[in-house]
């Protein structure tokens, strides 16, 4: 089953061009840095975009954290919302579920479609991002080995592309607690619209709230606390807390919510 | 399996995953029998102690005063995360992390190297002998320090132990027996064996304090040498700058000489410079000269906020437990500090009448 949906999910137009159009936010953003040679101001703008125009090979970290606070779980959200919600209103759920296989499978050949769905997302914008940043950004007069971490200290190639990866996994985490939510109100929404725009509410929500003192109670179960935590993996030493933290976060919000979805739908009455 | 019993099974695993967070919290502090006056000593002769850990401070004094000093604002205003590796007063890093780059102090003997990812560029000074407040001074065993700074035994009560980054803390609070602060209190947890405080909790008249310091993970073990070191690499572009803020500029090169006393306070510092910091503990003050043009953007900046109070000799804004006085008479000279309107003014009144050319300009 997880081989079916994984299928339907490459052959879906609409999966390459909703990554395409995500691919191309990070991409405009390094054709206009590049044209210009304007960065963002210290203090403003995504976090390491200040620091491409000087090298070039952290632009794709820079493009994660361009689509990561808003677009990638906006199309997340779509995507994982869609999952029995949009086979229910286009009237094909009865008709999986009569195949020989238990509902349970179905939610994780769901989810593991939804994920496949963020680890294409996220590797075509790293692997695009990397692409222009190495032809078109950073000081092509200066031939250096190497990056320089955020604390300041030199970062050896081998461990920059190790942090690189370690950081794509980790939005990746982060991005399958949204799926987990948006599933879970797919068992619960009768379109697929709703479950979407439920699921965005959510982390828009969450984001807002960590604006406020007020929320200090319980700021560190909002989901989106800890999404732009990657950046500590480029500090000097690591710095764990926060990442360790965000996994945790993560996984416990992929076993409520998917739980939830299990329990929601197990027994549900499907009549479309 | 029941639809009922599933959803039991997501309230427990819900229940289990909200709760275990805070079972650390449930753990309860040793009580300490170290007397208040053992522990006020501890926390003020606790500068070579060698530590780490990570520092959140959370300040809530709103202070317009411009862009000039905007940096203080932000010191006192905001929500910090702070990365501190502390040898001794020697030798120390404390880095501040911001969510998209990084802003270090490294302190190595009389040099102190200032770092900024998103500038790339690394600044060495000399240390001064004034300055204005930095990060390194809000990591909780110095803001301790700061605070207790000249403090009596008889100024301080014992408040039971609580357990902060895992580290039982016997508490401390400070009663400033001065009428001229405007700190009413100041709370503080620190280490029993060490004196390092672990949470300063500083006080202004309301419940809420107005100032909270504290370490969420906490070492006593001191810092590996390379982690105090100046390890920059080759892409940082470096610099040497003469003075390291406003004060230390207005201190080396405005050609006046303050006057030792002012409002009862003594002069922290020795010296003929332009810049003076008066008085100890939280009963502190510092007086700066101020260039015309830098004079007319800060008092255009404390107009601006509708508790400004424009005087005969000077502009008055009181901030919570802050009060800054700009004089407009004579030199311009800008006073701010932890103390009652009317030491200010009084402060403000001797620094007019006791400013001194100084030099060949004498």
């Amino acid at each position: 089953m997880i081989r079916v949906e994984l299928s339907k999910l490459l052959r879906s137009r609409r999966t390459w061009t909703t990554i395409a159009l995500i691919d191309a936010l990070p991409t405009l953003v390094g054709v206009l840095l590049a044209v210009t040679d304007l960065g963002p101001r210290p203090g403003e703008g995504p976090a390491f975009l200040s620091a491409v125009l000087t090298d070039g090979t952290l632009f794709p970290l820079a493009a994660l954290a361009i689509v990561l606070p808003l677009f990638l779980p906006i199309a997340v959200s779509v995507t994982a919302g869609e999952a029995i919600a949009g086979e229910a209103a286009a009237g094909t759920l009865r008709y999986v579920l009569v195949r020989p296989v238990g509902r349970l499978r179905l939610l994780v050949a769901k989810l593991v479609a939804a994920m496949a769905f963020v680890v294409l997302t996220v590797l075509v914008v790293a692997a695009t991002a990397y692409v222009v940043g190495v032809a078109l950004l950073g000081d092509q007069s200066v031939q250096v080995v190497g990056s320089t971490s955020v604390s300041g200290t030199s970062l050896s190639t081998p461990e920059l592309v190790g942090r690189t990866f370690l950081a794509l996994g980790y939005a990746m985490l982060c991005m399958l607690g949204v799926a987990a939510i948006a599933l879970f109100l797919s068992t619960v929404a009768s379109s697929s619209l709703g479950a979407a725009l439920g699921t965005m509410s959510i982390f828009v929500g969450s984001s807002l709230l960590l604006t406020l003192d007020a929320s200090e109670a319980i700021r560190d179960y909002l989901p989106t606390r800890y999404w732009l935590a990657f950046v500590d993996l480029f500090r000097d030493p690591i710095l764990w807390r926060d990442l360790q933290a965000g996994v945790i976060l993560q996984v416990a919000y992929v076993a409520v919510f998917f739980a939830a979805a299990w329990a929601n739908f197990a027994t549900k009455d499907v009549t479309d | 399996m029941t639809s009922l019993r599933r959803w039991c099974v997501v309230a427990v695993v819900a229940a289990v995953v909200v709760a275990a967070p805070l079972l650390p919290r449930l753990v309860p502090a040793s009580a300490s029998d170290v007397t208040a006056a053992e522990l006020l000593s501890r926390v003020q002769a606790s500068g070579d102690q060698a530590y780490s850990g990570y520092v959140e401070t959370d300040g809530a004094v709103q202070l317009a005063v411009g862009d000039d000093f905007s940096d203080l604002a932000e010191l006192f205003g905001d929500r910090l995360r702070l990365r501190v590796w502390w040898q001794d007063e020697d030798a120390w890093r404390v880095n501040r992390l911001l969510l998209s780059g990084e802003e270090d102090l490294v302190h190595d003997g009389e040099r102190t190297t200032s770092y900024d990812y998103e500038r790339a560029r690394a600044v060495t000074s000399r240390d001064p002998d004034i300055r204005l407040p930095r990060t390194s001074d809000l990591v909780p065993p110095s803001m301790g320090r700061i605070t207790t700074d000249g403090a009596d035994a008889d100024e301080v009560s014992r408040l039971p132990a609580r357990r902060i980054a895992g580290v039982s803390a016997p508490g401390l609070r400070l009663e400033p027996a001065s009428g001229q602060t405007t700190i009413d209190h100041v709370d503080l947890w620190a280490d029993e064996e060490t004196g390092l405080a672990l949470r300063v909790e500083v006080y202004a008249g309301s419940s809420a304090p107005v100032l909270t310091t504290v370490f969420e993970e906490f070492s006593a073990a001191g810092p590996e040498p390379d982690q105090v070191a100046d390890t920059w690499s080759g892409q940082v572009e470096r610099d040497f700058d003469d003075t390291v803020d406003l004060a230390d500029a207005a201190n080396q090169y405005a050609p006046f000489r303050v006057p030792r006393r002012v409002a009862g306070l003594e002069r922290r510092t020795a010296g003929t410079g332009a810049v003076g910091v008066y008085g100890t503990g939280v009963t502190r003050l510092i007086a700066v000269p101020l260039r015309e043009g830098d004079a007319d953007d800060l008092r255009e900046s404390l107009l601006g906020s509708p508790a400004a109070v424009a005087t005969d000799t000077g502009t008055l804004l009181a901030v919570g437990p802050v009060s800054v006085f700009l004089t407009s008479e004579g030199f311009s000279y800008v006073l701010a500090g932890t103390v009652t309107d009317e030491t200010l003014l009084r402060a403000a009144e001797d620094i007019v009448a006791g400013v001194r050319l100084r030099g060949r300009f004498e």
